[in-house]
């Protein structure tokens, strides 16, 4: 039989990890609760950045803009990776890590000179200990990615892509679909391919073009695209975080259920090695007694 | 809800709504807005045509004096229709939270950074711009 007060210890160690627990997913929930809170204000101005490319469209202008175009020829590229700074959230960051290092190996073949850059010390380490250095890491993302800090990232991009430094921009990340649903997704936001919104632009002929345009469409239009890149660059950090805390929270919940039950299967374990204990005792006193007999 | 003018007789109101990526800065209701245009200022009132315009750096003016909003407006576009003003900004600063002398600092540096090659110096350029502009909605504020 087990000794009883080994397991009382290891019950009482198990309850002092399930408060933590507990309280690592009741910050989670917290957390994510703000970070969806970013995540719509940030889906309000994307919806009326598209509204605006849709109201460009139905003026009949030739939608073209470097940045929407895609290069014959890819000479370099960048693989963006956004992993979390802190672990303890189930498969989030070893999902990432896998399906950047897949990404990384096919794009590497395809564009030789290839640049490596991840946000989050998780995957940092992820791809150090698997052998990959990245050209450039980050780790003041954390859960509140600001505009700004987003915003400097793009336009380095950017400007690089004009440069002709960059022809195809990669980013891993993970997508916020639902409250319950978040994959892995891969998604090249350099050359932009499209604007979200050429969906029906000749439908209605009538209210063509009721807007007047200041300076000019063109002029906007060299404007919208750029910033249709940042937000959509910014959205995957957003989504990354929202998902980051969801991963933390749907983890810790188990945790705590977990402990839970184990400390119920400990407790049962170590009521039975007392009773026993107590009742060898008793033959231990009994036979004494026969014995005297 | 802002300032309720005795003059604003016309049957509607302009609503304006401030948005940047982070967040919904500002909706309200007036009847008169000014808005820094890419090449000069935009006076906005009720019944105004269908627009879309691309913005500089300068100041977003909401109502009229004494109660004027004034917010530091950093690029972006806007879009009037049925007498709603959307601004879509990078970013929105109240002019209050402006502080002049650390923005002096950084119009400083921006003027003394050396910039070779062309886009190097679109940048510099830019980001004295925008140093510029914010210096002048922070000083118009006091």
């Amino acid at each position: 039989m087990a000794n009883p007060r080994a397991l009382d210890k290891r019950r009482k160690s198990i309850r002092n990890i399930r408060k933590i627990t507990r309280t690592m997913e009741l910050i989670a929930t917290a957390r994510f609760k703000k970070a969806m809170d970013r995540a719509s204000a940030a889906t309000a101005y994307t919806r009326r950045i598209t509204q605006l490319v849709s109201d460009l469209t139905r003026t009949g202008l030739e939608v073209s803009h470097p940045l929407l175009e895609k290069r014959d020829e890819v000479k370099n590229a960048t693989l963006l990776l956004l992993t979390a700074n802190r672990g303890l959230c189930g498969g989030f960051n070893g999902n990432l890590i896998r399906a950047g290092l897949q990404r990384y190996k096919e794009l590497k073949q395809e564009v030789p000179a290839l640049r490596l850059e991840i946000a989050g010390k998780r995957g940092i380490a992820g791809f150090k200990f698997r052998g990959f250095q990245p050209e450039e890491a980050y780790t003041h993302f954390e859960d509140k990615p600001t505009f700004d800090e987003v915003d400097a990232l793009a336009t380095r991009y950017l400007h690089e892509y004009e440069a002709g430094q960059l022809d195809r921009l990669d980013v891993v990340y993970m997508k916020f679909q639902s409250i319950a649903r978040q994959h892995v997704a891969v998604e090249t936001l350099l050359p932009l391919g499209s604007l979200g919104a050429e969906g029906r632009p000749a439908e209605e002929t009538a209210p063509q073009s009721q807007y007047e345009f200041l300076p000019s469409p063109e002029s906007i239009l060299e404007e919208v695209v750029p910033t249709s890149f940042k937000v959509r660059l910014f959205k995957c950090f957003l989504d990354s975080a929202v998902s980051e805390q969801i991963a933390r929270m749907v983890a810790m919940k188990s945790a705590t259920e977990n402990a839970g039950e184990l400390i119920k299967q400990l407790g049962m374990q170590y009521n039975r090695a007392r009773q026993g204990r107590i009742t060898s005792e008793l033959m231990d006193v009994i036979g004494g007694v026969e014995a005297l007999k | 809800m802002a300032d309720h003018h005795p003059t604003s007789t016309l049957a509607a109101d302009l609503r304006v709504v401030v948005v940047t990526p982070e967040q919904t800065v500002l909706e309200t209701t007036t009847d008169f807005v000014a808005l820094p245009l890419y090449d000069g200022e935009l006076g906005v009132a009720p019944g105004h045509a269908p627009m879309i315009g691309r913005l500089g750096y300068g100041e977003l003016r909401i109502g009229h004096e004494p109660n004027v909003q004034r917010y530091y407006i950093d690029g972006g576009f806007v879009q009037v229709s049925d007498n709603v003003v959307s601004v879509l900004s990078n970013r929105a600063i109240p002019a209050a939270r402006l502080d002049a002398t650390a923005i002096e600092a950084s119009l400083q540096a921006a003027v003394a950074q050396p910039a070779a090659g062309e886009d190097q110096m679109a940048r510099r350029d830019r980001a004295v711009a925008q140093s510029r502009a914010q210096l002048q909605v922070a000083r118009g504020s006091k």
